[in-house]
C-alpha cells in the first residue's frame, strides 16, 4: 500500500475545504442534494467494507441504516432536549448492538447463505419497525424531531438552517471515513482482506475468522447507522422506507455503481446516484423502472463500476487505497 | 375447550392451506439453488406475475380454469426468458453477481407491475363454482381453500412422480447433489438448468393464481411472500425439497396460529424460529452438514 504523497495531501485539504465551504456559494436546493450525498457516502462505504473489502455481500444493509434513523428519531422525539451529538454516536451503537446480534447468525454462514441472512434479517427489522406502532408509528412514521438549535460548548449550531446540517454531517462523515481508512491499513484490515481471498488458510494460520469477520459487521453496521443518523437529521423525518429492501439495493447499487474496488469508488457511486435519481425523477414518474433496469444493466455490463473507467493518471489520485 | 376447538381445526386447515402455498413456491427457489447454487430473489416476482396474469385472464374470460392454465404458462416462458437473458450471461462473475441480476429483476417486475395494473390492491373474486362452503359436523370451511387444498396435494404428487420416475427427475436429483459431475457423465445440465429454473417459476405463477382470490392481489404480495420464503428454505436447507415440505407447513401453522394467539408478534415468531433453528442445527433441519 502506498503512502499518500504530498501532492496528494494538498488535493484532500482542498477538496476538504471546497466541501465546508459548499454553502458560501451554492444555492440551498443544491446544498440539500449535497447533503444526500454526504451521508449516503458513508452508508455506501460501510457497506464496501462488507462488500468490497471482505467479499461479504449483504443484501440487508439497510437494516442498521433503519436502526440509526429510527433511534435518531425516538431519542429526540421522546427525549427532548437531548444533545444531538450523543443521539448521532447512540444511534449508531444502536445499529451496532443490531449488527452483533444479526451478524452473529450471520457470519457463521458462507456465501449464498449469508446474503439469505442478512436480507432475511433485514425484513425482521422492517417488520418490527411497520408493527411496533406505539414505538415507531408505524407507516405513519416519525417526523418533527430535530431540534431548532444545538450547542457545542461556545457555539451554537443553527439547524434550522440547511448548510448548517450539512456542515455538520459534512464533519461527521469526513471524520468517519478517516477512520474506515485507517482501520483498513491496520493488520485487521489485512485479515479482512485475506478472508477475501481465501477464508481457510486465515483460519489454519490461528486467526480466528468468524470473529474478524463478526467485528467487521458490527463496525459496518455501525457506521451505516451513523449514516442513519445523519439522514434522519437531514429528513426530519424517518420511516419504513429507510429500512426496506428497495434502500438496501439502493446501497449496493451505489457501490456498484463508482466501483467495490476501492475505498472511494462508493463515494464517487453514492454521488452519481443521488444526481442521477434527482434527475431522472423530475424527468418521468417511471424513474424506479428505470433504476431498476440501470440496476441490472450495471450488473451485466459494467459490474467494475465507474471508477474503473476513470483514467489510470487521474485514478492515482481518486485511488490510494486499493483494496486487493 | 368445546368452543376452542372448531377454531382449532380451522386454523390447523388455513396453516395448512398457506403452507402448501408457501411450499410450492419455496420448491423452485431451493431447487435452483441447490443445482446452481442462484439464490433467485426474483422468484417471488414470478409468484406475484403469476397471480396479476391469473386475475386478468379470469376478469377478462370468466374463466378460471382457463387462467389457472394461461398464467403458469406465461411465467414459465418469463422464467426461462430470464435464465437464458440474464442470468446466464453474468454466470462468469459468480454468485454474487448472479444474485444481484435476480434483484434486479425483482424490482423490475415490481415496477412493471405497478405499471400495468396500479399501485392499490386488486379487488379479490372467487370463482363462482367455488364460492360456496362445506359443513361438517358443525364445521363450516369455504369451498375454495379446500379447492387450493387438492389442487395442492395433485401438485406435490406430481412433482413426487417427476422425480422418482422420471429420468428428468432422476437427473435433477443428481445434479442437486453435484452438477459438475453429472455433466461430466453426458447430460446436458445447462438444459436441465434451463427446465428447472421455469418449471420452478411455472410453479411459483401457479401458486400466484390460487393465492389470488383468498390472499389478495397487491403490488406488495412479493415482497411478503420473500420473508416467508427465506424464513422456509433456511429452516428446512437449502437444496431439500423434503426439508422445504415440511419447514414450509411448520411455518404455515406458525402463522396461522400466531395470528390467533399473538397477532403482533405473529411475524416475529417465524425469524425466533429461525434463529433457533440456525443455533441447533446451521444447515436445517434436513440440509446437508456444510
Amino acid at each position: 500500500m502506498k503512502e499518500i504523497t504530498s501532492r496528494q495531501w494538498f488535493l484532500l485539504i482542498g477538496a476538504i475545504l471546497l466541501i465546508l465551504l459548499a454553502p458560501l456559494f451554492l444555492k440551498t436546493v443544491q446544498i440539500r442534494i449535497l447533503n444526500e450525498v454526504i451521508y449516503f457516502s458513508l452508508f455506501a462505504v460501510s457497506f464496501n467494507l462488507l462488500f468490497g473489502y471482505a467479499g461479504l455481500l449483504s443484501c440487508g444493509h439497510a437494516a442498521y441504516f433503519g436502526i440509526g434513523a429510527y433511534t435518531t428519531a425516538i431519542l429526540l422525539k421522546r427525549l427532548v432536549g437531548m444533545p444531538v451529538p450523543l443521539a448521532i454516536l447512540t444511534s449508531g451503537i444502536a445499529a451496532a448492538v443490531g449488527g452483533v446480534i444479526i451478524g452473529f447468525f450471520c457470519v457463521r454462514r458462507k456465501a449464498s447463505y449469508f446474503v439469505l441472512l442478512t436480507m432475511a434479517f433485514n425484513q425482521l427489522v422492517w417488520a418490527l419497525a411497520w408493527k411496533w406502532r406505539s414505538m415507531t408509528g408505524g407507516d405513519d412514521g416519525i417526523g418533527g424531531f430535530v431540534p431548532k438549535s444545538m450547542s457545542l460548548g461556545i457555539v451554537t449550531l443553527d439547524l434550522s438552517n440547511g448548510g448548517m446540517v450539512y456542515c455538520l454531517s459534512a464533519v461527521i462523515v469526513m471524520f468517519f471515513l478517516f477512520l474506515i481508512w485507517h482501520l483498513l491499513k491496520t493488520p485487521f484490515g489485512n485479515t479482512i482482506r485475506a478472508i477475501k481471498v481465501n477464508e481457510d488458510r486465515p483460519e489454519f494460520l490461528g486467526y480466528n475468522v468468524n470473529f474478524s469477520k463478526l467485528l467487521l459487521f458490527t463496525m459496518a453496521a455501525f457506521f451505516a447507522g451513523i449514516a442513519g443518523s445523519l439522514y434522519a437529521l437531514f429528513q426530519d423525518f424517518v420511516a419504513t422506507s429507510s429500512i426496506d429492501l428497495a434502500m438496501a439495493t439502493q446501497v449496493i447499487m451505489m457501490a456498484i455503481l463508482g466501483g467495490t474496488g476501492s475505498f472511494l469508488g462508493p463515494v464517487l457511486g453514492a454521488g452519481i446516484f443521488v444526481y442521477f435519481t434527482d434527475w431522472i425523477s423530475h424527468l418521468t414518474d417511471r424513474w424506479e423502472f428505470i433504476l431498476g433496469a440501470l440496476f441490472i444493466i450495471l450488473v451485466l455490463y459494467f459490474h467494475r463500476g465507474a471508477i474503473g473507467l476513470i483514467p489510470k493518471k487521474l485514478k492515482s489520485i481518486f485511488v490510494s487505497a486499493k483494496n486487493q | 375447550m368445546g368452543s376452542m376447538l372448531p377454531t382449532f381445526v380451522i386454523q390447523a386447515l388455513h396453516g395448512l392451506v398457506y403452507g402448501m402455498l408457501l411450499f410450492f413456491v419455496a420448491s423452485g427457489f431451493s431447487l435452483v439453488f441447490g443445482m446452481m447454487g442462484v439464490l433467485n430473489i426474483a422468484h417471488t416476482g414470478f409468484y406475484m406475475v403469476g397471480a396479476y396474469v391469473g386475475y386478468t385472464v379470469f376478469t377478462k374470460t370468466g374463466n378460471f380454469w382457463l387462467a389457472l392454465i394461461i398464467a403458469p404458462i406465461v411465467v414459465g416462458l418469463l422464467g426461462a426468458l430470464v435464465e437464458r437473458y440474464f442470468l446466464k450471461k453474468v454466470h462468469a462473475f459468480g454468485h454474487a453477481y448472479e444474485l444481484l441480476i435476480t434483484l434486479g429483476i425483482f424490482f423490475v417486475i415490481g415496477e412493471v407491475v405497478k405499471w400495468i395494473w396500479g399501485n392499490f390492491t386488486q379487488p379479490s373474486r372467487i370463482p363462482p363454482s367455488l364460492s360456496g362452503s362445506v359443513h361438517i359436523t358443525g364445521l363450516t370451511y369455504p369451498d375454495y381453500r379446500l379447492f387450493v387444498l387438492l389442487i395442492s396435494f395433485v401438485a406435490l404428487l406430481a412433482l413426487l412422480y417427476i422425480f422418482l420416475k422420471t429420468r428428468v427427475g432422476i437427473a435433477i436429483r443428481a445434479a442437486v447433489s453435484d452438477a459438475d459431475m453429472v455433466n461430466c457423465l453426458g447430460i446436458n445440465v445447462s438444459r436441465l438448468f434451463l427446465y428447472v429454473f421455469s418449471g420452478g417459476a411455472a410453479l411459483a405463477g401457479l401458486a400466484g393464481v390460487v393465492a389470488g382470490p383468498f390472499l389478495s392481489t397487491h403490488p406488495a404480495m412479493g415482497i411478503d411472500m420473500l420473508a416467508d420464503l427465506f424464513v422456509v428454505v433456511v429452516v428446512g436447507g437449502l437444496g431439500s425439497l423434503g426439508g422445504t415440505f415440511v419447514a414450509s407447513l411448520m411455518i404455515g401453522e406458525l402463522q396461522s396460529f400466531g395470528v390467533l394467539f399473538i397477532p403482533q408478534l405473529a411475524l416475529v415468531f417465524q425469524f425466533l424460529l429461525m434463529a433457533v433453528v440456525l443455533i441447533i442445527r446451521p444447515a436445517g433441519l434436513f440440509g446437508e452438514k456444510i
